[in-house]
């Protein structure tokens, strides 16, 4: 049976409420199941105490769960679009972010963040946005990105049970793609990465929904006889930098993709690694695919100008020299 | 884009190893399909090769003074390449403050103030002539691994970077293998290995020896008549053009002998136990000329000789000559010949037996031309003769049409029928 990125969140979410006590639900209209509808129900099966509808402020709905998960209960806060977790911010940054390290290993914080990025279907300037590198600036936070439902299962089962703060990152793009759940499927661990497709010419490193360029970008530089390596990277901090370096150990070339804007994206901060930690196996510079450097548009037609996608990954892999 | 493999021609029938004396063309140069690219020396020649296909030369494999054998890749092409002041031009131009608008197709749109311009990438260069080597990281591991020198490795990266392939195409290409070392010991204490065009003449030779049944026919013939009309025609020509030479003259009479007994005007193939042995028939007279150059032969080949007048195979002799001592030969020029003539000239013996050079069906001896008491019309005179010597493949031709070719040509050669043009 086939389930949808928002049928599978919901599910895990049961799955942990009905595991763990301590697994409660707060944000804007969970109760009611939230913008997306992923809590739907869930109020009315584990009860209106664990599933909490708070008012429109992130920054108190933030120190709320902070304070809710410091005080042993693992919340799962909802953040209604990632654009507004700039209002949170503080309180992620200078307090959830640091109890565990300020208390010297006393205090811990088990929350999960869950939150709404990406450009899709024209919700404009304000509600589009990749804004994960500003989490993965901050020491003490985890920041996870699925790229698709099974994914997004496993992960999410898996951040809540890590026991840190956790920034779960869901692109509203992948939220009506569908997919076959198996029952017994292991959790993948949080900090791995993993090869959505093996290849030996370059390596495709990408999350969240920039994955599926780069495989649609494979497919097509495959016809043409070049071989892609896709790593879905899943956890972007901390970075499994094992798996990028196994995979351009063989490849010797990498192009990095997210759909966030390239100026200070996170494909930056993998392209100065695999620089310097992988010098010696570069056989070509790092490059790096993004959304140009603008505000995302209203204007559906825009919006998909200004995106990124698998025809600007087959552009940088061409530009690569050998793979013209 | 493409990468496209020079290799090595197959130019004799017993070519196997090939030096390369010089390049015609710089890593980076262009290259146009037919233009010569590379100058080697074969068993034969020095010859040119020619460019395989029109593009830039990215990538040198085997270096000057390197040995390579037959099908061997000799460079890379990279055909299709857009120049760099195209690149340049195509890159996106900074906006001109205060410039008028222009259709917008043409030109970028206006870009905010606050954003830094867009320069223009720099133009690829060649990185050599800057005096530093690029290479990709990757590349210089693996050429130190294998103790290569970068500097012996053409790139094929942008400003011509090496690229992992790069090194990859050097490690594996065979021509690597033939570079001698200088502290190679010889298997003989003192022993002087031959060069290339050397072994090469030494393999035909006793290929030649070991399997061709060889036997020679002589007759003098009587250069009176011949030099008589040479003079004459020499007197007529322009000043500049090149005098005919008594080898111009035996060229055409053995392309009409060739051409009137088709017979020797063939090549032998196959073993004579196999069934499928046989004698290939040309289809015009294609005759090699046998060269004495430093340490060795050049036999070029004049094609359809038999459509060829004295004072145009004057000229292609005399340039044939000068560029098989440049060694500017071409290939063609070179190969599919079923007649030699060896002339020693002046300073010759008075008659010698050559060696059939296979698969071509004879040879001919000219011996030096000396005066000699002649009996004729019942009276002795003297007359300046050459005693020609006829070697013939005896798989191909008898005794019988042996003499009987070379009474012909002695006959055209004593006669007064020639084609002057």
């Amino acid at each position: 049976m086939l389930h949808s990125f928002i049928d599978i969140l919901r599910r895990a979410l049961d799955e942990e409420m009905a595991r763990d006590a301590a697994v409660h639900l707060l944000g804007e209209d969970v109760a009611a199941g939230g913008a997306f509808g992923v809590t739907r129900g869930l109020a009315q099966k584990h009860g209106a105490t664990r599933v909490r509808n708070t008012p429109i402020s992130e920054a108190a709905i933030t120190g709320l769960a902070t304070g809710a998960a410091l005080c042993g209960l693992r919340p799962v806060l909802e953040i209604m679009f990632i654009d507004f977790a700039t209002l949170a911010m503080d309180c992620l940054v200078n307090q959830t972010a640091k109890y565990r390290y300020m208390s010297g290993g006393q205090l811990a914080v088990p929350l999960v963040v869950r939150t709404q990025a990406g450009a899709a279907g024209g919700a404009a300037a304000q509600h589009s946005q990749s804004l994960e590198a500003w989490f993965i600036h901050v020491p003490g936070l985890v920041v996870v990105a699925p790229s698709s439902p099974v994914e997004a299962y496993g992960l999410l089962k898996s951040a809540i049970r890590l026991g840190e703060p956790v920034l779960f990152i869901e692109h509203k793009r992948l939220y009506t793609m569908k997919e076959e759940l198996a029952d017994d499927a292991p959790l993948p661990p949080i900090g791995q990465a993993r090869i959505a497709r093996a290849g030996s010419d370059v390596t495709l490193i990408a999350y969240s929904a920039m994955v599926h360029s780069a495989l649609e970008a494979a497919q097509t530089l495959a016809d043409s006889g070049i071989s892609s390596e896709v790593i879905d990277l899943r956890t972007l901090l901390p970075l499994d930098m094992a798996t990028i370096a196994a995979s351009v150990s063989r490849t010797h070339r990498a192009v990095i993709a997210h759909e966030a804007v390239l100026n200070g994206g996170f494909g930056a901060e993998i392209a100065a690694r695999v620089g310097s930690e992988l010098f010696d196996e570069l056989d070509a510079p790092v490059q790096r695919v993004g959304c140009p450097f603008a505000p995302i548009p209203f204007a559906p037609d825009l919006e998909r100008a200004l995106l990124p996608g698998s025809d600007d990954i087959v552009r940088a892999v061409r530009q690569l020299p050998g793979l013209g | 884009m493409a990468l496209v493999a020079q290799e090595i021609p197959k130019v004799g029938l017993v070519m196997e190893a090939v030096k390369v004396v010089r390049w015609l063309k710089n890593v980076g140069d262009t290259v146009t399909l037919g233009e010569p690219l590379v100058e080697v020396e074969t068993e034969k020649s020095v010859i040119e090769i020619e460019a395989t296909a029109s593009g830039r030369l990215m990538q040198i494999l085997v270096q000057a003074e390197q040995e390579a054998t037959v099908g061997d890749r000799l460079a890379w092409i990279e055909t299709g390449t857009a120049s760099p002041t195209s690149a340049a031009a195509e890159a996106e131009a900074p906006p001109v403050a205060g410039a008028p608008p222009i259709e917008e197709s043409k030109v970028a749109p206006p870009r905010p103030t606050y954003l830094p311009p867009v320069s223009p990438p720099p133009a690829a260069f060649d990185a050599r002539a800057a005096g530093r080597i690029r290479s990709s990281p990757v590349a210089r591991k693996l050429a130190a691994e294998r103790g290569l020198d970068l500097a012996t490795i053409a790139g094929t990266g942008p400003g011509g970077r090496i690229q992992l392939d790069d090194v990859r195409r050097v490690i594996e290409s065979p021509a690597k293998i033939a570079v001698p070392s200088p502290v190679a010991p010889s298997p003989v204490a003192g022993l002087q290995r031959l060069s290339p065009m050397r072994r090469a003449l030494a393999r035909a030779m006793t290929l030649s020896n070991a399997t061709v049944p060889q036997f020679t026919v002589e007759r003098s013939v009587d250069w009176t008549e011949l030099q008589a009309l040479r003079a004459q025609f020499s007197a007529r020509l322009a000043p500049g053009a090149p005098r005919p030479s008594v080898t111009d003259f035996l060229l055409q009479a053995v392309a009409r002998t060739l051409i009137e007994i088709p017979a020797l005007n063939a090549t032998f193939w196959g073993d004579p136990e196999s069934p499928d042995a046989g004698v290939l028939p040309a289809s015009g007279a294609h005759i090699g000329l046998v060269l004495a150059v430093e340490n060795g032969l050049l036999v070029p080949v004049i094609h359809h000789v038999e459509r060829l007048g004295v004072a145009e195979l004057a000229r292609r002799r005399v340039d044939c000559v000068d560029r098989g001592l440049k060694g500017r030969l071409k290939r063609e020029e070179v190969d599919g010949a079923t007649f030699s003539i060896s002339n020693l000239g002046a300073q010759g013996p008075d008659r010698f037996t050559a060696i059939i050079n296979p698969p071509q069906s004879a040879i001919l001896a000219v011996g030096r031309q000396r005066d000699c008491v002649v009996v004729k019309d019942a009276q002795i005179v003297i007359r300046p003769l050459s005693v020609l010597t006829l070697t013939v493949d005896h798989r191909i031709a008898d005794g019988r049409l042996a003499s009987e070719f070379l009474a012909r040509l002695v006959g055209i050669l004593e006669g007064r029928d020639w084609r002057f043009d």
